[in-house]
């Protein structure tokens, strides 16, 4: 058979078997997408944009190829869906002007179509991404045009076309890093090729096989892996933990027991877990599978056959292996020194935990911590030698208690407030011994000023002041200087009251649950106003109760 | 105006300009845009398109208590179908984002400024 010119209903019949091709391989353009964005969508959207052109193509009655290859590109653009879906409509687009008046197509038009397709597809974006399905369009057009010179008949050319997709296809990780990482080719890409591979198979009058890259299958799992690594931070994060990989070979016998239909195995596999891929042909059925219970997808594979080339690999392990998980560590050798303080809201845990505190106990102003709750923390420090800072003189005693308690050498700093416990843990000294950092931290401590800004629960009279209930206090080393209606200018007043310009350098502000940003804006400039040699260090310490703690050295 | 992420090591703070400048480098990647627009079309003249060193003015970053929103002023090519390379734009700028500086976008708003129609 030699065919030199197409009419309207052979290329109207080509698109379908294109559309009906894509249709079948889009779960595998799916897994393959990890760009631009890897949400595993190329395929369903190219699907949708080519079967809305398809269905117009069904309408046209005319045997016109131009009227056909038109309808195909309206169609196309009203269901274009996706990245990879408009700029399929954007090829075809460009395809059918240059078809506009033909009714019959030759090669050489077929092949000036494919060039006009990518004109107007690189028209349609500022900044051509190479290595994506526009490269594998101007690839294939570029090696049509030579095709179609030397090749009259259509057979030969197509096949030719689909060739130089293919090869085009290939080359796409090497333009395009993502790609070349994962290891997989370009899913719009390979969508295009498949459109292709349908024309041709339809030029052939040949029925496609479902699948018509089984070798892609290992690409298919590496982008799988690729987009869930981007999923998981934490190891409790997963949750099937067995990758599982296995083939099936089909077996008469069990096959007349229980045909085989992949929709439907894919189907029963996808509720025992994700990440599913399922690639069959006549022969083979390759799974790959993230599952909790491995044998269970096994037991469902056998009973289509016998299982080869198994393979199953335990996410857990290997993501803990990557991560470094603490938990799962063994016992780890106790370090030399710990330290363990208290304090309250995420924020000062952090601050503390910044500044070397291996364990920061929840606690503060009316809700100290209990002995055995400074005993637990010791213990969970686990190092030789602890520090404890109890940053409150109501929990002094109880930390004293547990560290006397203590079945490793533990000294208590007394520090009585926040701002003395961090500057207690800047005077901290790995290579001294206990006693020896127990004083320096106390000596440091001494040198500065602390100061805090809470509400007062009850109307009360008190170092002089008369409070109303809802009032601001500003506390100044455990005395009230301050109280007023005005949050904001009890802190300045307090700020006041504490700082010494002459031997003063540094104002630390730690703002609590009860500050908003505007506030501790408001007082950075108030600060910057009146106090310009002073150095302001802000921190969030999200501490309930005191909307902000002073510290002034 | 500034995002800001603390770390263990310290703050890192990311401006304004950045964040935009990433989200327009994300948006002209995407299929179907053929420039920036100016958000001020009146003061800047129609539609002008804007060049690299000029996306903010196409890009604008909000910020409403913890929550990031970001306005995005594009010119798209004439036959393309305009809703869905607008959706395209929002989903790479948003994943972009959060890949690159690790910021969480609420909403991606897309004004659409211009055709541009090339001669076929």
């Amino acid at each position: 058979m030699t065919l030199r010119k197409l009419e309207g209903t052979t290329l109207a019949e080509m698109i379908l078997q294109g559309a009906h091709h894509l249709k079948s391989n889009s779960q595998m353009i799916d897994a393959l997408n990890v760009f631009p964005v890897p949400d595993g969508d190329t395929g369903t959207n190219m699907n949708l944009s080519m079967s809305s052109g398809a269905e117009e193509v069904k309408n046209v009655s005319a045997n016109h190829a131009g009227l056909v290859s038109q309808a195909f590109a309206k169609g196309l653009l009203m269901g274009a869906r996706g990245n990879s879906g408009v700029i399929l409509s954007q090829l075809f687009r460009g395809f059918s002007k240059a078809l506009e008046e033909k009714e019959t197509i030759t090669t050489k038009d077929f092949a000036e179509a494919l060039q006009g397709g990518v004109k107007t597809a690189y028209k349609a974006v500022m900044k051509p991404v190479e290595g994506t399905i526009l490269t594998v369009a101007r690839e294939t057009g570029e090696a049509s045009v030579t095709l179609a010179e030397k090749e009259e008949e259509f057979l030969p050319f197509i096949q030719g076309v689909v060739d130089a997709a293919r090869e085009s296809l290939k080359g796409t990780p090497e333009l395009l890093p993502v790609l070349k990482e994962v290891g997989v080719v370009d899913s719009g890409g390979q969508g295009l090729l498949t459109i292709y591979e349908g024309f041709l198979a339809n030029l052939k009058g040949e029925e496609m096989p479902e699948h018509s890259t089984m070798n892609s299958m290992g690409e298919m799992v590496n982008a799988e892996h690729h987009k869930l690594a981007q999923d998981f931070m934490d190891t409790d994060d997963i949750k099937y933990g067995y990758c599982t990989e296995f083939m099936v070979k089909f077996e008469e016998e069990k096959l007349a027991e229980t045909p085989y239909k992949e929709e439907a195995f894919r189907e029963v596999l996808s509720e025992h877990g994700d990440s599913l891929l399922v690639v069959s042909d006549e022969e083979l059925i390759k799974v790959h599978i993230h599952t909790e219970h491995p044998g269970n997808a096994l037991n469902l594979g056998q009973q289509y056959g016998s299982l080869v080339n198994m393979k199953i690999e335990n996410m857990r392990e290997q993501h803990t292996s990557i991560v470094g998980d603490k938990k799962q560590t063994k016992p780890r050798e106790k370090a030399g020194y710990g330290i363990v303080t208290v304090a309250m809201g995420d924020g000062m845990k952090k601050l503390f935990e910044s500044l070397g505190a291996n364990v920061v106990i929840q606690g503060g102003q009316t809700m100290n911590p209990s002995t055995k709750d400074i005993s637990d923390a010791i213990v969970e420090a686990h190092a030789n030698n602890v520090l404890i800072l109890p940053n409150n003189k109501n929990i002094t005693m109880a930390a004293e208690q547990a560290a006397e308690l203590a079945e490793v050498n533990a000294a208590v700093v007394p520090s009585k407030t926040i701002p003395q416990g961090i500057s207690a843990l800047l005077g901290f000294n790995p290579e001294a011994d206990l006693i020896a950092n127990q004083e320096e931290m106390s000596s440091l401590m001494a040198q500065v000023k602390s100061g805090q800004i809470t509400y007062a629960v009850r109307d009360t009279q008190i170092d002089g002041l008369s409070i109303e209930k809802g009032h601001f206090m500003g506390i100044s080393e455990g005395k009230i200087s301050s109280a007023q209606k005005d949050k904001l200018a009890t802190a300045k007043d307090l700020l006041k009251e504490m700082i010494d310009e002459e031997e003063d350098e540094i104002v630390t502000i730690i703002s609590g649950e009860e500050a908003n940003e505007q506030e501790v804006e408001a007082l950075e400039a108030y600060l910057e106003e009146h106090y310009e040699d002073m150095e302001v260090e802000i921190h969030r310490g999200d501490q309930p109760i005191y909307s902000f703690v002073f510290s002034v050295e | 105006m500034s995002v800001d992420l603390t770390t263990k090591y310290g703050h890192i703070t990311i401006s304004n300009e950045v964040i935009s400048t990433v989200a327009g480098g994300a948006a002209v990647e995407c299929y179907g845009i053929v420039g920036m627009a100016s958000k001020n079309q009146l003061r800047d003249g129609l539609a002008e398109m804007l060049r690299r060193e000029n996306f903010s003015r196409g890009v604008v970053v909000r910020q409403e208590d913890e929550q990031l929103h970001i306005d995005m002023y594009i010119i798209v090519s004439y036959g393309t179908k305009i809703s869905e390379v607008a959706h395209n734009v929002q989903s790479q700028v948003k994943y972009t984002l959060n890949k690159t500086v690790g910021l969480s976008v609420s909403s991606v708003n897309i004004f659409i400024q211009g055709v541009r129609v090339i001669n076929e």
